[in-house]
């Protein structure tokens, strides 16, 4: 083994300004942050919610969140493993499941806030752009989309969750530029590409395909829609039921949880200040006594 | 060529920022809010170009007499040759930290109030005026023992050995 010399010393170490944990860690961009948590200073506390869309490899998680000092405080939250619960079971993470999270959100929102009834949204879900027209005793729900880290390209799902949380009633500044089917050539949005992405229209061409091509791959790729006996023809009337259930009870279900289980403690607990200045008199008083005894049998 | 007296002249190190705190401005900067007569420290972030302060304000404390959208008005006081000059400036809130020079006193008028409202309930009367320390109480001297230090007559012998 060549001795290398060490490329890094302790000079270099002494000099080095990490970066920010939530960027070390590469989960925050902080040019972003700064802009869409920047309240005008002549709105005091006024708070400026932003919808924040997230997607893990088996989870959406989509939540309306306003900026503190002591930390972000979250409205309300939904998660695509909660549409199991209104009859959506597979394909947690694709387009469609996108639109009914956002769409859950937005109901959710609106039902805690009491605006459910005024702003409805758009029911019949076309694909067309769509934003919410004020009504008249309060304004509409404003957020901001925060896409976190990733690359905003067309049909991208965090623009499917962006048009659930639309359709469900939310005033989320947008253009229809990033919508799935929104051509460069011709500048528009085609609705009925975007409508077939929102009823999962894609995916059902693909099942079709794959059902007459390659049948085995079919079986492995498609094997929890087979489980569950989803046809190609039948997910768009799936996701539609899966939307009237989500706008007829949209309220979070609270789990219950066990509290967690007490274990063992295998280190020492750390003492407070009083205790231990306490074990420290304590201690002090042993020294002298037993030394006062010493004294003594040393006298006698 | 000669030195120049530019807008930041003089600035490199008053508007540098701190070791190893370089790049990004933390967030709660942008979360505090400011009221009208409100104290604020002026210090200048160097890495935030707009709405800058000129360098005289830089380490000023003043009162807050505007708030804008992303700035707030500040009421500094300057020497102008033989006066004080009360002069507002605008300045964005990367610039500003709420000042601490005021923070005794609001604290002394809540603690003050709460005594009011309290001996108001009793219906005794409290003077909660701030008493200046006074001298010490006299107090007998502890464990003294008296030395009487008395010359010594001069011992010319004694003294001369070292050196001579």
């Amino acid at each position: 083994m060549a001795f290398v010399r060490a490329q890094k010393s302790k000079a270099y170490f002494k000099r080095f300004q990490v970066k920010y944990k939530r960027r070390r860690e590469g989960k925050t961009d902080y040019r972003a942050r700064i802009r869409l948590i920047n309240q005008d200073k002549n709105k005091y506390n006024t708070p400026k919610y932003r919808y924040v869309v997230r997607f893990t490899n088996k989870d959406i998680i989509a939540q309306i969140v306003s900026a503190n000092i002591a930390g972000d405080l979250v409205l309300a939250a939904a998660y695509a493993h909660e549409l199991p619960r209104y009859g959506l079971k597979v394909g947690l993470t694709n387009y469609a499941a996108a639109y009914c999270t956002g769409l859950l959100l937005a109901r959710r929102v609106l039902k805690k806030l009491e605006m459910d009834d005024e702003y409805e949204g758009n029911s019949e879900a076309t694909g067309e752009d769509y934003s919410v027209e004020p009504a008249e005793s309060r304004r509409p729900f404003r957020t901001l989309l925060d896409v976190g880290l990733i690359r905003t390209t067309t049909g991208n799902r965090v623009f499917g969750a962006l048009k659930g949380a639309l359709d469900g009633g939310l005033d989320i500044p947008h253009s229809d530029k990033r919508f799935a089917g929104f051509s460069k050539e011709s500048k528009q949005l085609d609705a009925e590409v975007h409508r077939k992405h929102i009823y999962g229209g894609h995916i059902a061409a693909y099942m079709s395909t794959l059902m007459e091509d390659e049948p085995e791959k079919y079986q492995s790729h498609f094997s929890e829609y087979i489980k569950e006996g989803l046809e190609p023809e039948g997910l768009e009337e799936m996701y539609k039921k899966v939307h009237a259930a989500i706008r007829a009870d949209p309220t979070a279900k609270q789990s219950e949880k066990q509290p967690p289980k007490e274990h063992k403690r295998y280190n020492l607990k750390k003492l407070t200040y009083q205790e231990r200045k306490a074990k420290l008199i304590e201690r002090l008083n042993a020294l002298n006594a037993a030394a006062g005894a010493d004294d003594d049998e040393d006298d006698d | 060529m000669p030195a120049g007296h530019g807008l930041r002249s003089r600035t490199r190190d008053s508007f540098s920022r701190p070791f190893r705190k370089k790049g990004p401005t933390p967030l709660s900067i942008y979360l505090r809010t400011y009221k009208i007569g409100d104290y604020v420290d002026v210090k200048v972030n160097g890495s935030i170009h707009k709405g800058m302060p000129h360098k005289f304000y830089h380490g000023r404390t003043g009162r807050v007499w505007n708030v804008t959208k992303r700035a707030v008005g500040v009421e500094v006081n300057k020497q102008v040759g033989n006066r004080i000059i009360r002069k507002r400036i605008h300045v964005r809130v990367e610039h500003v930290q709420p000042s601490r020079c005021h923070e005794e006193f609001l604290q002394r008028v809540k603690t003050n109030d709460k005594l009011k409202a309290e001996a108001n309930a009793r219906g005794e009367v409290i003077s909660t005026k701030r008493q200046p320390k006074g001298p010490k109480p006299g107090f007998m001297v502890e464990g003294a023992t008296l030395e009487t230090v008395t010359p010594i007559p001069y011992d010319v012998v004694n003294d001369l050995k070292g050196g001579y």
